[in-house]
């Protein structure tokens, strides 16, 4: 009941904060809830399919589409730089890169960074790209399964 | 759609924040899983083996082998039963390691033995065993004990410890060496028969099979 409360107290307090925020050098979450990976879970298979002598061959590799649909109507007609992030994930060393189709840049990123995905004017209130992603992960740590959370965050100049 | 400043001006800056997420993360995040296709792998080699594509370093994959090597020697009638160890030498002609090519045994006199071991999760060593039974036996039924075999270890160019080291049969199951997680072992054995005990003439044959166990 008080959860209730909250998610319906959110929003006009947002409002308010929202107003208070300088028009400038703002960053925020960008709304990819219509994103879906084209797979539920990426498998990923060893590199080398034996080990080394020295137990230094141990990456997982795998790959995997993701539809993603980012929600800018906020930021429309303004000018903004568009972030993929990736949060720490705490379990395995993971290293994850991407190819797009062009509305949005390619790049690499690890837990706990993020990258430049498109730099400019908002000139778009939804803009959809495929994102090819090529996933690492150290195949000596990773656990039966794994979830990589992105997000992607716009700071509005 | 509302925007959510990720950082925060203030004190109800934050607070506000804190709610908004709590409502509307799932709106605000993709999710990809991940996790191995074969998470757990083992190999074993004893004698001649198989890789396809090339040796482990160029991409190379194993495959399976079917062939049953032989150890064997023939012990002159003068010597029989002198105490003098007599050298043994296989059939297998596999002197290189599959890792790289290198030629890791000297053939006939030594037999390949290798494997390797991989998991994603930490739980132990591979264990590679040996059964053997409590005699060889020949055709009417004489016996020569399997402890009566022994070998030592090596492998060219090693100069530290063996994964298989040296050892003597027992005659039932016993263990020969460990393969680390996600690591490749390979030693090269050259067996001999103890000779300390006078036999009856004829073949005398025994078949040992190794195990590689994974946790």
């Amino acid at each position: 009941m008080r959860m209730a409360l909250w998610c319906v107290l959110a929003p006009v307090m947002l409002t308010i904060v929202t107003g208070a925020v300088p028009a400038t050098a703002a960053t925020f979450v960008v709304d990819d809830g219509a994103s879906a990976p084209q797979e539920s879970t990426a498998l990923l298979r060893w590199r080398r399919f034996a080990p080394s002598r020295a137990n230094d061959s141990n990456t997982l590799e795998g790959a995997l589409a993701v539809v993603v649909r980012l929600n800018l109507a906020p930021w429309m007609h303004r000018s903004g730089r568009v972030f993929l992030a990736l949060p720490e994930q705490g379990t395995a060393s993971v290293r994850v890169s991407w190819t797009t189709q062009g509305r949005l840049l390619s790049g690499s990123i690890t837990p706990g960074n993020r990258v430049l995905v498109y730099a400019g004017p908002i000139t778009t209130a939804l803009l959809e790209e495929t994102l090819t992603l090529q996933i690492e992960a150290d195949g000596s740590r990773l656990p039966n399964m794994q979830r990589l959370k992105f997000h992607f965050e716009i700071d509005i100049d | 759609m509302r925007a959510t400043p990720a950082g925060s001006t203030g004190i109800v800056t934050a607070g506000a924040l804190v709610a908004f997420l709590a409502c509307g993360q799932a709106a605000r995040a993709f999710t990809v899983n991940i996790t191995a296709a074969n998470p757990k792998a083992i190999y074993l080699q004893v004698g001649v083996g198989t890789f396809t594509g090339g040796n482990y370093n160029a991409g190379g994959t194993p495959g399976n082998n079917t062939t049953i090597n032989t150890v064997s020697v023939g012990v002159p009638a003068a010597s029989v039963g002198t105490g003098v160890a007599q050298a043994m030498t296989t059939n297998s002609a596999q002197a290189i390691s599959f890792y790289d090519g290198f030629t890791f045994c000297n053939t006939p006199a030594q037999l390949y033995i290798g494997g390797f071991y991989r998991n994603t999760t930490n739980t132990g060593a591979a264990t590679v065993t040996a059964t053997s039974p409590a005699n060889l036996i020949n055709g009417t039924g004489d016996t020569i004990p399997f402890t009566q075999i022994r070998w030592t270890s090596s492998g060219n160019g090693d100069a530290g410890a063996q994964p298989f080291p040296a050892g003597t049969f027992v005659g039932g199951v016993q263990t020969i060496g460990t393969i680390s997680r996600n690591q490749w072992a390979e030693s090269c054995h050259t067996f001999s028969y103890a000779n300390t005990s006078i036999r009856p003439a004829g073949t005398y044959t025994g078949r040992v099979t190794y195990t590689l166990s994974s946790p």
